[in-house]
């Protein structure tokens, strides 16, 4: 159907409400206000920075284990101590390595992996309290809205159409239909998180790939209110091990909270071999643990969530910057794999960005010549000299985890160059090993049940995630090539969709003499597992009606 | 404790959920040795008072006027006021119905007192009455206590109390007496017209006193028509989980779960239901449910009263033949 | 057609419900509009569009509900009004009433609407309680409004299918049955309009309502599950005619 949109301009478009763009857009309201007190001309206004996020209201859509350097936070809010929503802080660090039944703590923590100074915190609490922040400054935010589209212009970026609503299941608009709008703006952030959709789209049109692909790993975790005093708040574990091989990059986290709470989870690097693997299942198995278990027997399921982490470090970074257009935050991969933190970076990327921003209003110029002084900043701060450290990291594991501590070793004497600098890797799905199928569909009839108390099946998980969507709206996962499922992925790898989605939403129905893919779309937790996984990368995952999706409070 | 129980009829038929507040009425005042009073409120409707009499009550009330003739708010609020002032009863019982919803809570702050309503149950806590009622949509229930002095006001869910367990009045017949009220035609400000059931009423499976509900077992569109006969036969109406609406096999007002209708009938039969907690959650109030599903471990009979490990195409025809047999 | 709608702000409906005493832990939860209420803020919405006049949005509670109100702007009700009180929880429908119906004497206005009850509490009597104590007339569960003349012509739902058309004068208090019409959208520009209309800020104290309790909620639980499942055996004919026997028989449901 052809739509009249209406037209919307803004000075600054920033797409996803997480701590990167709320970083900008805080860090950028406030030097606006600074620069129109000196006097500076043009006079700017934060009114003119919009905000777009597609959650049903801030941190919505936000999940972390988390353990948060605060030195971004510091920089942004700097009475953040006694204002920001911190949980409590890191008392007791340690690390584990997993056997089936016994728990190993290493005697030293490595320095990585120290923790002192830094402060438990719920990314979901966090970002609520740093969206009230950015509104008092007059910014406009927009729950429930989502980019849907770039709009594209000569060499770069002019803005995003949002998304439609009120479209029923088969594309017809229905009495309540809403057009998107054709959102332009002088500079347009992408701060998505991972694996954004409009990033996603931008790399691959405009070629923006860094050294490496990006790599990811999924992230699955439970909110559990324990029974008192089995951790205090403030202990930290990280766990190595079982329940995952040694050829699997990955680990597991408990992290003890106020009020009885327990943060819990596991991440494994999609790029493992088996396809029927299921990380969903991993997890519970992990919760069986006698390490694990003693800590949450008797004690209640709160929430549920996942979420894809950008694992890749420095040479997997795109070209951050093109006409009209910054990518920031997790959308540019610039998590620290090896200390698991990247909200830190988050924040100040988009600190950077902001004061890239500044510069390029007040130079009435916003390509990629003012554009590119970001990726300038990023060089000369922190975010470069704490990545650049760790650049082969992840990439040492490919080969193991053994392997992997060695070239980790050599890396972190050496500043990160190792034995092989740039280490080359390429997408996970790649690592997939084909099996001999001979064409039948895997049995899903023996798939985890859990016991309903310390373990879930995923669609008792996924209820507890919050997650709902409009029903009636198109899927919002798009396969290019449904043949592809029934035919060739049935024999080569099994459907591994049906394992690696954490929320259930794929499933290979028998159809006839052979079969079909059902997507129970409304299921989605929006964790972008199933487009960086599929191994065809048929799978293209696409904003649903904003509103939709995960509610992760407390998470 | 001095009980009146207001129940409802409309053109000459009584709804029968006010039989159901009687049998409520009736144990609140075993429990509190308290004594019954039914008023009836219309024009013309002394048969049906006659018809209360003859329940185990101590009198019936006859509240007739020209101007109740059909229902309206203000003249039901003005008329019962006066009933109540005269007749000082500690406890008014209604029906939760969609007319006492209309009504009942003005009344009662005529009178400077509040309403308890869509009561599920009810205690006797030494001596002071507990009522019980849903909260969240059925996730919890809540325990409430009037403040104050009586009169109180409280409604009782549908299905909350079995009618059949009326008793009868003990030796044949109580008084009826005529309820004096006055009302003028300036009392009453909207004028109801006329009623008619539409062609194509969206259907409102919270209203449905039984519904049977079929999930993945129902493998195929064409199966449901079975299911659906056995909705006629039970006098119900047919539901679905989300993969069936998902499909388009029935409409998404037929979904019965976290994202679609949460229900609560006297009966709910669950064919080919896993038992998954989305659905569940919006079935599990039910009065009794019944569960068929050919996995023993299925997570349905964790919440079935009764559970049969069968194959749904074996059962669904069974049910609906004996139900058809002993319906004569 | 000027129009006041009463909005409650209630939990997300998915939210975990921690139960604390008398009401629930309500930290850590997300709240939105109560749904029944987008109902009759869509109708006010859509009155307005035919006929004119303005929309206020009406709302009671702690300052998260100032929200909901935001969001009622956005869709294009023309001012707010807040009654602050953190203790809204506590109140009973009879008092939620009296501050409302404190407020609403001082405005003028057309027609009263609210949703037909809320989404936690579900008492159901907000709208009848206010033209009890607003002295308007009323009906309940609306599926439809005609206005003619200065009177309304409104469809009302009864049980089992049936629906009855009624006469009634204005100004009123209408309360509106789900589903009779489809929720618009905020939009952008409406959530841009919305930041600069006015929400009147009321305090609650400052509005002299005395409010007797007439019930209160001793606490909150989740039921307990006393079933046992009895697992039929036999053929299916079988086990059908046992069904059928303690359906009628033991539970009385057929």
């Amino acid at each position: 159907m052809t739509i009249q949109r209406e037209q919307l301009e803004a000075d600054v478009l920033i797409v996803g409400a997480g701590p990167a763009g709320l970083g900008c857009a805080l860090h950028l309201a406030n030097l606006i206000t600074k620069h129109n007190a000196s006097g500076a001309k043009p006079e700017l206004s934060p009114e003119n920075i919009y905000v777009l996020e597609k959650g049903r209201e801030m941190g919505a859509h936000q999940l972390s284990g988390a353990i948060l350097d605060p030195r971004g936070l510091r920089e942004l809010v700097p009475d953040f101590e006694k204002t920001a929503p911190l949980d409590t802080p890191v008392t007791n660090d340690g690390v584990y390595f997993l056997s089936k039944s016994r728990a190993w703590k290493l005697p030293i923590t490595p320095p990585p992996l120290a923790n002192h100074g830094n402060y438990i915190v719920s990314l979901n609490k966090i970002v609520k309290w740093l969206g009230g922040l950015v509104e008092k400054e007059g910014v406009n935010l927009f729950t429930k809205f989502a980019g849907k589209e770039l709009i594209y212009q000569g060499h770069g970026v002019a803005g995003v159409l949002t998304e439609d609503k009120g479209v029923d299941k088969n594309g017809k608009p229905k009495e309540n239909f809403t057009p998107g709008y054709e959102l332009r703006a002088k500079v347009t952030v992408l701060s998505e998180g991972t694996h954004g959709s409009l990033t996603k789209e931008l790399v691959n049109r405009l070629k923006l790939d860094g050294l490496n692909p990006q790599v990811f790993g999924i992230g699955v975790k439970e909110l559990w209110e324990m029974q008192p005093g089995r951790i205090e708040p403030g202990f930290v574990a990280h766990t190595m091990g079982w329940p995952l091989g040694s050829d699997m990059y990955g680990g597991g986290w408990v992290y003890g909270m106020r009020d009885n709470r327990v943060s819990l989870g596991s991440v494994v690097a999609l790029e493992y071999a088996n396809p029927e693997f299921d990380p969903h299942e991993a997890f519970q198995k992990f919760k069986t643990h006698p390490f694990v278990r003693r800590i949450l027997e008797g004690g209640t399921l709160v929430r549920y969530g996942a979420k894809t982490l950008p694992y890749g470090g420095w040479y997997s970074m795109p070209r951050t910057y093109v006409d009209g257009a910054l990518i920031i935050g997790d959308s540019a991969s610039m998590l620290n794999a090896q200390r698991l933190k990247g909200i830190h970076t988050a924040i100040k990327s988009g600190m950077l960005a902001a004061e890239t921003i500044l510069e390029a209003l007040k130079a009435g110029d916003t390509s990629t010549k003012t554009l590119k002084l970001y990726q300038e900043k990023i060089d000369q701060s922190y975010i470069k000299e704490e990545l650049w450290k760790v650049r082969n990291f992840h990439q040492a594991f490919h080969g193991g985890l053994w392997k992997g501590m060695v070239h980790a070793a050599l890396q972190y004497i050496s500043g990160g160059r190792g034995l092989v600098d740039p280490m080359r890797s390429e997408a996970g799905y790649k690592d997939y090993a084909k099996r001999n199928g001979n064409g039948t569909l895997v049995d899903q009839s023996t798939r985890f049940k859990g016991d309903g108390k310390l373990t879930f099946d995923r669609l008792t998980d996924v209820f507890h995630s919050g997650t709902r969507h409009e029903e009636d709206q198109p899927s919002h996962l798009k396969v290019r090539d449904l043949d592809i499922c029934s035919s060739r992925c049935v024999e080569e790898y099994g459907n591994p969709c049906q394992y690696f989605c954490p929320a259930a939403v794929y499933e290979m129905v028998k159809e006839g003499d052979g079969s079909k893919l059902k997507i129970n779309a409304a299921n989605c937790v929006h964790c972008k597992t199933c487009d960086i996984a599929d191994p065809y990368q048929i799978i293209d995952w696409t904003v649903p009606e904003g509103g939709g999706g995960p509610s992760y409070d407390g998470m | 404790m001095k009980l009146l129980v207001i129940a409802e009829q409309r053109q000459g038929k009584w709804n029968n959920t006010s039989f159901e507040t009687l049998v409520a009425a009736q144990q609140i005042a075993a429990a509190t040795s308290g004594t019954v009073s039914a008023a009836v409120v219309g024009k013309s409707v002394a048969a049906l008072a006659e018809e209360l009499a003859t329940k185990d009550v101590a009198e019936v009330l006859l509240v007739e006027h020209e101007l109740l003739e059909s229902y309206t708010p203000d003249g039901y609020c003005t008329g019962l006021k006066q009933v109540i002032e005269a007749a000082t009863p500690d406890l008014v019982l209604f029906p939760h119905t969609y007319q006492v919803r209309d009504f009942a809570p003005a009344l009662a702050a005529m009178l400077g007192k509040g309403m308890v309503g869509d009561c599920v149950g009810f205690r006797n806590e030494g001596g002071k009455l507990v009522f019980v009622r849903q909260m969240f949509q059925g996730k919890t229930v809540a325990d409430v206590t009037f403040m104050g002095a009586a009169p109180w006001f409280a409604s009782f869910q549908s299905g909350a109390f079995r009618a059949d367990l009326l008793t009868a009045h003990r030796s044949g017949k109580a008084p009826v007496n005529a309820a004096k009220v006055e009302l003028k035609a300036a009392d009453i400000r909207t004028k109801p017209l006329e009623m008619f059931k539409e062609a194509k009423s969206a259907v409102d499976l919270t209203q449905a006193p039984v519904i049977v509900a079929i999930g993945r077992g129902i493998k195929a569109r064409e199966n449901i028509v079975q299911a659906e006969a056995l909705a006629k036969a039970l006098g119900g109406e047919i539901a679905a989980t989300r993969p069936i609406c998902d499909e388009g096999w029935l409409p998404l007002e037929r979904q019965i779960g976290s994202s679609g209708q949460t229900v609560a009938p006297k009966l709910y039969l669950a064919l080919g239901i896993s038992g998954a907690i989305q659905h569940v959650v919006g079935m599990k109030g039910s009065r009794t449910i019944v569960a068929v599903n050919k996995d023993q471990h299925a997570p349905i009979f964790e919440i079935a009263d009764y559970g049969i490990v069968a194959d749904i195409f074996e059962v669904i025809p069974a049910l609906t033949a004996e139900l058809q047999k002993t319906k004569g | 057609m000027n129009t006041i709608v009463c909005i409650k702000q209630v939990p997300a409906k998915d939210a975990p419900l921690a139960i604390a005493g008398n009401w629930i832990n309500e930290s850590d939860i997300g709240f939105e509009m109560n749904e029944p209420d987008s109902y009759a803020l869509e109708e006010a919405l859509q009155l307005k569009e035919k006929h004119g006049g303005k929309v206020v949005a009406l709302s009671l509670g702690p300052e998260r509900v100032k929200q909901t109100i935001h969001e009622a702007l956005a869709k294009g009700a023309d001012r707010g009004i807040y009654i602050a009180d953190d203790h809204f929880a506590q109140l009973d429908p009879l008092g939620a009433a009296k501050v409302l119906a404190a407020v609403i004497a001082k405005e003028k206005y057309d027609l009263v609407l609210t949703g037909l009850q809320s989404d936690d509490c579900g008492f159901g009597q907000t709208g009848v309680l206010l033209a009890g104590l607003l002295n308007l007339p009323h009906a309940t569960i609306i599926m439809q409004i005609d206005v003619q003349d200065g009177e309304m012509k409104l469809k009302r739902e009864l049980e089992a299918g049936w629906f009855q058309w009624i006469v009634c004068p204005l100004p009123a208090v209408l309360s509106i049955q789900s589903g009779i019409n489809k929720v618009r959208y905020a939009t952008m520009k409406g959530i841009i309009a919305a930041k600069k209309k006015q929400i009147l800020t009321v305090p609650k104290d400052s509005l002299g309502v005395t409010v007797e309790p007439t019930q209160k909620i001793e606490k909150i639980y989740v039921p307990t599950k006393t079933k046992k499942t009895e697992f039929l055996t036999g053929t299916p004919k079988e086990m059908a005619a046992k069904l059928v026997q303690k359906l009628r028989v033991e539970r009385r449901v057929i």
